[in-house]
């Protein structure tokens, strides 16, 4: 297939009809070298009324190209043939190509410098997102800063964001979303959470005291290869990417890879099912980096966790219906939360444990949580509830961003009041 | 109602209220036969013991949010007792609303639908409805609602009291001409099972004219867990006017 074509007036990416546009190069064969271009002038009107020459008539044996609208098409090779001209079609069908380059030219515009033309309500693909880090990181730099806590099974970075005022090893809270790629809403709710951390800091008195007290540490792409996935080939991807040899299915769900009642209920051992757990806990590299981390750093008092969709918030635990130790204070921690919620927007969400409000599950990123000592280990399923699912339009993207900041900040003010 | 976020916990293993709603809506759109009598937005549960689960609910029209004009949302107030027996998908339902707007007016509705769907021209280039950013065209709405319909009694021979189904997207659609002014439509789904999160791809043939019953032929791809019903076996209601063959 052809490039862009030499010479001649050339199409811009004007909007086109659906037309299939042909390119014809007419070799002019010394045979031919006979035609008189003259003689041929007053009969060739008509063709030359029909096309877009590229490459003009110039001499004889030179080739001409030229755009043909595909209702020409059968006028133009009737008249070609019928006179003995050689053609070959060098460009089937241009609208496609106008289309990728549009689309290419869209994409650079959106990989900016800056964060100020940064759409945070449209979705965005890995590479947006990263690029979006960077710009943010370098605009924030006196509060956020960016960290690679590890590589996926393909090989990408993996990227947590630091709000932080300082001080040494702060007690902490952690935020991940977009640990299941196909959860679109969750990285855009992250990405919308970030900026808005920075542009309250100073202005609403609760963030500010918190973060005066406590780093915040939010990991936008959670699984990026399953994300990168969503983007290419099928958006409907929940796992990570990993493969083993002689197992015939790819990718281990990262919310059933945790060390906590590994392989119970609610996990699958079948490598094709949508929560096979892995060979072992933790044997994915996106979750042992956040275990490591985690585990390192050893000061983190609160772990939230996003998902999509059921509009829930949860706590631990997952894997049975037994109740944990500080049941009742997550009970009302999470109505608190989920009111604030619903005065954002009338959203209704359900709460209570995993186990009894979703399903069960083993193996999952805040039993795990919990279990470390983390006591404020929260799960959300943010909206909506099955009309669109995971698709969920991107109009939503900011008022889904919006009830839930509500609900986040619920949850780490508690936590900056209740230290332990 | 009640205006305020309602604390779960429900027995097991009806713990999921959003879906259970969402496939009583599915069913009692088929009941109406009307696409536009769809989508719940509130209710409240009260669940009996056992296998037997009332439901309260209200349907709004199945038009974008931003062309619904000020109380035009809600169509009316619906209860319902789903009744699973013996673990067994298609359970009996019963359905009673009340306020829903007049029979005349539904028609005229369900007409214009049949009208936008004999409209469309074909062959029609889909890919994927919506689209992956969750956009729906809306020369293409009425598409996606017809195959909601379709999709929602395959849902309901799936359902039971551990499975509950969504349609995630709608990937391939063919429609066909017909002797008898018929609607007649291919199309390809992909369903989303909660508990197991799966994504089921069926493929799906639907005729329907307005005011006459639905007719589905459907057939999903092989489930991951052998103890999912696959449809060919006996349900627990009365087989209704809808066939599958």
């Amino acid at each position: 297939m052809q490039g862009t074509p030499a010479g001649g007036t050339r199409p811009g990416p004007s909007p086109m009809d659906r037309q299939t546009l042909l390119v014809f190069s007419l070799i002019l064969a010394a045979a031919l070298g006979q035609m008189n271009f003259t003689g041929n002038a007053a009969v060739s009107l008509s063709l030359v009324n029909k096309v877009d020459f590229w490459r003009g008539p110039a001499r004889p044996s030179l080739p001409v190209d030229m755009r043909v609208p595909f209702s020409e098409l059968k006028y133009i090779k009737a008249y070609l043939e019928s006179h003995g001209l050689a053609y070959s079609i060098m460009i089937k069908d241009i609208q496609v190509l106008l289309d990728e380059e549009r689309e290419a030219m869209a994409k650079s515009r959106r990989l900016e410098r800056s964060t100020s033309s940064f759409s945070y309500s449209s979705y965005h693909t890995l590479e947006e997102i990263y690029s979006w880090i960077d710009n943010f990181v370098t605009e924030h730099s006196d509060i956020v800063s960016k960290i690679q806590i590890g590589n996926s099974f393909e090989n990408r970075s993996i990227l947590v964001l630091k709000f932080s005022t300082g001080g040494s090893q702060h007690p902490a809270i952690w935020i991940d979303t977009g640990i299941h790629s196909r959860e679109w809403i969750t990285h855009a709710t992250g990405i919308w959470t970030a900026n808005k951390i920075v542009s309250d800091y100073g202005k609403d008195r609760v963030l500010t005291d918190i973060l005066k007290a406590m780093d915040i540490f939010i990991e936008l792409v959670t699984n990026p290869d399953g994300f990168a996935f969503t983007h290419s080939m099928n958006r409907l991807w929940r796992k990570n990417k990993s493969i083993r040899p002689g197992i015939f299915c790819i990718g281990v769900d990262l919310n059933r890879n945790w060390k906590s009642g590994f392989g119970g209920n609610g996990s699958n051992s079948n490598p094709c099912s949508e929560t096979y757990h892995g060979p072992s806990p933790q044997s994915e590299p996106e979750v042992a980096a956040i275990v490591n981390f985690i585990t390192a750093h050893g000061n983190f008092k609160a772990l939230i966790s996003i998902h999509s969709y059921s509009q829930m918030l949860m706590y631990p635990y997952g894997r049975s219906l037994e109740p944990v130790s500080n049941q009742r204070e997550l009970y009302d921690l999470a109505k608190d939360a989920v009111e604030a919620l619903y005065k954002v927007h009338g959203i209704e969400y359900f709460f209570g444990s995993i186990s009894t409000t979703l399903y069960v599950a083993s193996g999952i990123t805040v039993d795990w949580a919990y279990d470390s000592g983390i006591k404020y280990a929260f799960s959300f399923e943010l909206r909506d509830t099955g009309r669109y699912g995971f698709l969920l339009p991107a109009t939503q993207i900011i008022p889904t961003a919006q009830e839930t900041w509500m609900a986040l900040r619920t949850i780490m003010e508690h936590t900056l009041n209740h230290p332990y | 109602f009640s205006p305020f976020p309602l604390s779960s916990p429900l027995p097991r293993p009806l713990s999921q209220p959003p879906a259970l709603s969402a496939f009583i809506l599915h069913n009692s759109s088929l009941q109406h036969h009307s696409p536009h009598s769809n989508s719940a937005s509130v209710f409240q549960i009260n669940p009996k013991e056992g296998c037997k689960v009332d439901v309260v609910f209200s349907t709004e029209r199945y038009k974008p949010e931003s062309l619904l004009q000020e109380g035009e949302g809600r169509l009316g107030k619906c209860s319902a007792r789903v009744v699973f027996k013996n673990q067994k998908p298609r359970p009996a339902i019963n359905v009673t609303c009340t306020r829903l707007i007049e029979k005349k007016k539904r028609q005229q509705e369900d007409y214009l639908l049949y009208k936008q769907m004999k409209q469309l021209k074909n062959p029609l280039e889909i890919v994927s409805i919506p689209d992956n950013h969750g956009h729906i065209d809306p020369y293409l709405r009425p598409i996606w609602d017809l195959a909601f319909l379709g999709s929602s009694y395959v849902m309901w021979e799936m359902t039971t009291q551990v499975s509950h189904y969504y349609l995630a997207q709608l990937t391939s659609v063919r429609q066909w001409k017909t002797n008898d002014d018929t609607i007649d439509f291919d199309y390809t789904v992909l369903l989303h099972e909660l508990s197991t999160q799966e994504i089921i791809p069926c493929h799906i043939h639907l005729v329907w004219y307005p005011g006459k019953p639905l007719k589905v032929k459907y057939h999903c791809q092989e489930l991951q867990t052998p103890e999912e019903a696959s449809g060919t076996e006996e349900g627990s209601a009365v087989p209704t006017e809808l066939s599958n063959f």
